[in-house]
């Protein structure tokens, strides 16, 4: 049961194509467990449809046509390469499924941060150094309370999470801004693997573990 | 200006019978539109011109995957649209793999063929998405239309409107929210 949703003006963003392409990707990573906002990003899409059915039209080239139907006889992608290889991934727990929408990123091992804590770096391949990665928390552990600088977006899944604002469980979806000072625990009940996301964080290789330092306050 | 029932019969034909004839009208509706939405978001004249050709052309190719019980075709072209204008602003890291990603694929197909129970249950909805846009306040349509066609569409609007950017996503919120209120009372 899924409890906590992007709001309106994250999907809306996404619909119109405004959204940086980390955060496009930890929100589709939330549609692609939850019908829910499927259908709300649907509408918005839908508004986007109406909008281009209702816009003046532009002029084309007088050959613009033409041209077109010349390039539908070419072969399709006959010079592109195929998508590549799926990479060696990081273990997640049984049972987990790995979302979709990392299917085109390189997704380094877990790397270890503290104890019971670890992380992956996630490569984005038009935007590696966007700052997104893996976290996974072991059961019953506590970080430190913290504040979030930039905009934080967390997608879980699996395993629970407390932060004094609410429960987060497999398919929950958190958006964190500076206003946010929560101090997450993990539940008892196993490990907690979230896929997450900082906001215009570029970021050098080498600088992640302290991102990710900062962001949980270590 | 043609129905969203011509539209989708064109594209099925793309589909089925690669018919240049349904290509060639489905390209006089949206290939200029496409054009200007492009412009609207910054895309020079030329730029704009090339990737309103590379709707189509992708239109072309991807018309199997259309489903108009999940979408209408103008929602479809506007997927496709907006996927080519990310795209390019993307290639400034230029890339191998330029193919459409899968999960950008605004469709997949399904194996059961559309019923006429189901066309008309998606054209209801589209319709009911029209008819609620069409109900909003003007400044709601107004945040809502800046947010599809505007490069920087918050600082636009905030500007437009004269309001902070902090106060943008609030409106965002009450647009959303007003439209989904008029899709709820215009279903039951």
């Amino acid at each position: 049961m899924i409890s906590h949703h992007p709001d309106d003006d994250l999907l809306l963003a996404l619909a119109a194509g405004g959204q940086e392409p980390g955060a496009a990707l930890v929100l589709r990573a939330h549609l692609e467990t939850c019908p829910h906002c499927r259908a709300r990003l649907g509408v918005l899409e839908a508004v986007g449809g109406a909008l281009l059915d209702a816009v003046e039209p532009a002029l084309l080239e007088p050959e613009a046509l033409a041209r077109t139907l010349a390039r539908l006889d070419r072969p399709e992608a006959a010079d592109r390469p195929a998508l590549r290889p799926a990479r060696r991934r990081p273990e997640l727990p049984e049972g987990v499924a790995w979302p979709a929408s990392l299917r085109e990123c390189a997704v380094s091992g877990w790397r270890w941060m503290g104890p019971g804590m670890a992380y992956s770096r996630v490569r984005l391949p038009h935007d590696p150094a966007a700052a997104l990665f893996l976290l996974r928390i072991g059961a019953g552990r506590e970080l430190p309370r913290h504040t979030h600088g930039r905009l934080e977006f967390t997608q879980v899944l699996c395993g629970e999470f407390d932060d004094g604002r609410g429960v987060f469980g497999p398919g929950d979806f958190d958006a964190a801004d500076g206003d946010v000072r929560h101090q997450p625990a993990v539940r008892a009940s196993g490990v907690c693997v979230c896929l997450a996301y900082v906001s215009d964080g570029l970021v050098f290789e080498g600088r992640v573990a302290s991102l990710i330092g900062g962001l949980i306050g270590m | 200006m043609p129905t969203s029932d011509d539209l989708n019969r064109w594209i099925i034909a793309v589909a089925r019978d690669a018919d240049r004839q349904a290509f060639a009208a489905l390209f006089k509706h949206f290939a200029p539109r496409v054009k200007s939405y492009l412009m609207r978001c910054g895309a020079a004249p030329a730029v704009a011109e090339e990737l309103a050709q590379e709707a189509m052309v992708v239109l072309w190719r991807k018309a199997a995957l259309f489903d108009p019980r999940r979408a209408a075709a103008s929602t479809w072209v506007f997927a496709i649209a907006r996927h080519l204008r990310v795209d390019a602003l993307r290639r400034a890291v230029p890339m191998a793999d330029e193919e459409l990603a899968p999960d950008e694929v605004p469709q997949d197909p399904t194996d059961a063929p559309a019923t006429p129970d189901d066309l008309a249950q998606a054209a209801e909805s589209e319709r009911g998405v029209r008819r609620a846009l069409a109900e909003l306040p003007p400044e709601q349509a107004l945040v809502l239309r800046l947010s599809f066609f505007e490069e920087h569409p918050h600082a636009r609007i905030a500007e437009q409107l004269g309001v902070p950017l902090g106060t943008v996503k609030s409106r965002i919120r009450l647009a959303v929210g007003h439209l989904r209120r008029l899709l709820e009372s215009n279903e039951s």
